[in-house]
């Protein structure tokens, strides 16, 4: 840190939140082996001393797609698990406080995207994730509401899990299972590739929990806050931003696309001490 | 308050994991299938397991836990002849019969458990579940099924040989020489597709050659959205359909002669 006209400026600062990366692929082994541990213990084999759990038990989207059955009839759509509901509690309760956190740190299909863009990253180099144009990508932006209605419609009047014939997370974690429907892999190779070009295009334009939990970004408690004061406007936060926020054009974040990842924050791409910042309080 | 990158990364690490050591303590932590079925909550069977809710998850042992029927009962009922019956798995119907014209599974357990067992079923919801024809014997010889249930194994029963029975299905030549889907031991079926049934279009008549005439004549009216199904026009202009039916059948028995 320098002090230069009277601003503290990092010189020498991180180009990521690393312990986010951490934090993501840690969730995505554990997912993993939970996952492969379950077809082990399926097929009478599996991993000693690690735990075995159906996919669906481990998705808090199953708890809001059975959500309207359990309060109708108090039976949960079949293969969903009472797990799931104190996953959807759990994540309801982290996005009251955080946002949609559960996205930008926990999600493996998240995380699995984040990983191709890095390839994108690096050899599309200022292309990359602006390959949208701007008027159809504010559009597109909503699309992932019209998917959350259609899964909870579909759920709700079959008592099926049908979703699951589509969802990108299953297709991730099961690829080698028969379980796995067609559609489900070729969303998942879809979203792969585009994950290329777009920073998260699952998690923009498809995801019905992000949908969800983008909701409690209207009202969440601690919220990513910019100082108008100390900010020097470079637009860097914006340009960082994986959802395409435009950071510096706001002083409270309430888009419902912000995944709480971050990345725009002064300890990570902005140059200004405490000018970007994740707090419950407000700033000057 | 503000946070940092690692608090923020402890905060939901801890909440994540702490929330769930809570839940488990509390017993609300469950990743798997118990293998019990929802329970009746009122009424006559009110306490006692609902076949409608066995799973595919579950094994011939899973249901014969729930239910009073053995696994023997049901691995004679589906014709499951190796291995331990306690340990098969319900989802392995749809494999071993996936050449059937018409899906034997899950559906089919459920049907002859509570057929087998004498509880409630909604047969609504049961139009496209069929049995073996060694389930029908075995739901037969028992002889508990009234007059409703005795009239559904009827009509849904894959034989070897013919289609799943149907009353009105005629022994039309077609219906005996057409092509049988060679499955398993269990069910050769021959698909009949001349037979008039609660799914039939007016498309599939058009297509079976009766003419658009004498459709129009029968239903009084003028061909509607040929992908209408006949049961739901009928229903729609207040129609029985099984008066008409018949006639329709009638209709296409006179073209495929």
């Amino acid at each position: 840190m320098i002090k230069l006209f009277g601003k503290q400026i990092r010189i020498f600062r991180p180009r990521s939140i690393w312990i986010r990366k951490v934090v993501q692929w840690f969730f995505f082994a554990f997912i993993a082996l939970i996952s492969i541990n379950h077809t082990l213990v399926e097929s009478g084999s599996g991993i000693p001393f690690l735990a075995s759990a159906s996919l669906h038990a481990l998705c808090p989207f199953g708890g809001v797609e059975t959500l309207y059955t359990f309060l109708a009839s108090g039976v949960l759509v079949k293969k969903v698990h009472d797990a799931s509901l104190v996953l959807m509690g759990i994540g309801i309760f982290l996005a009251v406080l955080f946002g949609p956190a559960f996205c930008g740190w926990i999600c493996p299909l998240g995380t699995i995207q984040e990983f191709v863009s890095g390839f994108g990253k690096k050899y599309l180099r200022r292309r990359f994730n602006h390959f949208v144009p701007f008027k159809l990508d504010q559009v597109l932006r909503y699309a992932r509401y019209a998917v959350l209605v259609w899964v909870i419609y579909v759920t709700a009047t079959s008592s099926t899990l049908i979703f699951e014939a589509y969802d990108p997370y299953f297709a991730l974690f099961n690829f080698w299972s028969a379980e796995v429907a067609p559609t489900a892999l070729a969303i998942l190779g879809i979203t792969l590739v585009l994950s290329f070009f777009v920073e998260r295009p699952w998690c923009k334009y498809a995801c019905p929990y992000g949908a969800f939990l983008g909701v409690f970004n209207l009202f969440r408690i601690f919220s990513i806050k910019r100082a108008e004061s100390t900010c020097k406007a470079d637009g860097a936060c914006s340009i960082m931003c994986p959802m395409n926020i435009q950071v510096d054009t706001k002083t409270v974040i309430r888009d419902h696309q912000c995944i709480s990842c971050l990345e725009c924050t002064s300890e990570a791409i902005c140059p200004v001490a405490k000018t970007v910042i994740f707090t419950s309080g407000s700033v000057k | 308050m503000t946070i940092n990158s690692k608090t923020l990364a402890a905060l939901l690490v801890i909440i994540l994991f702490g929330g769930i050591m809570a839940s488990s303590t509390l017993g609300w932590w469950t990743t798997e299938s118990t293998k019990e079925p929802v329970k009746f909550s009122e009424g006559e069977y009110a306490g006692q397991a609902n076949p409608a809710d066995i799973r595919g998850s579950y094994t011939f042992g899973d249901v014969a836990n729930a239910f009073d029927v053995t696994p023997a009962v049901l691995a004679q009922a589906f014709g499951i002849t190796e291995g331990d019956p306690a340990a098969f798995s319900l989802k392995e119907l749809e494999t071993i019969y996936a050449d059937s014209p018409l899906e034997i599974g899950t559906g089919s357990v459920r049907l002859f458990v509570a057929f087998y067992t004498g509880l409630p079923y909604d047969l609504a919801t049961a139009e496209e579940t069929y049995l073996p024809q060694a389930a029908t014997d075995i739901l037969l010889e028992k002889g508990n099924l009234d007059a409703e249930r005795l009239a559904f194994v009827e009509t849904h029963t894959i034989t070897p040989g013919m289609e799943a029975s149907t009353p009105e299905a005629p022994s039309t030549p077609e219906a005996a020489t057409t092509p049988a889907a060679e499955s398993t031991e269990h069910t050769t079926a021959t698909v009949e597709p001349y037979v008039i049934k609660g799914k039939t279009t007016f498309a599939d008549l058009l297509s079976w050659g009766v003419p658009q005439a004498e459709i129009e004549k029968l239903i009084g009216a003028a061909l509607p959205d040929p992908t209408m199904l006949i049961k739901d026009y009928a229903t729609a202009k207040s129609l029985d359909f099984e008066v008409l039916k018949p006639a329709l059948q009638a209709e296409v028995d006179k073209v495929k002669k």
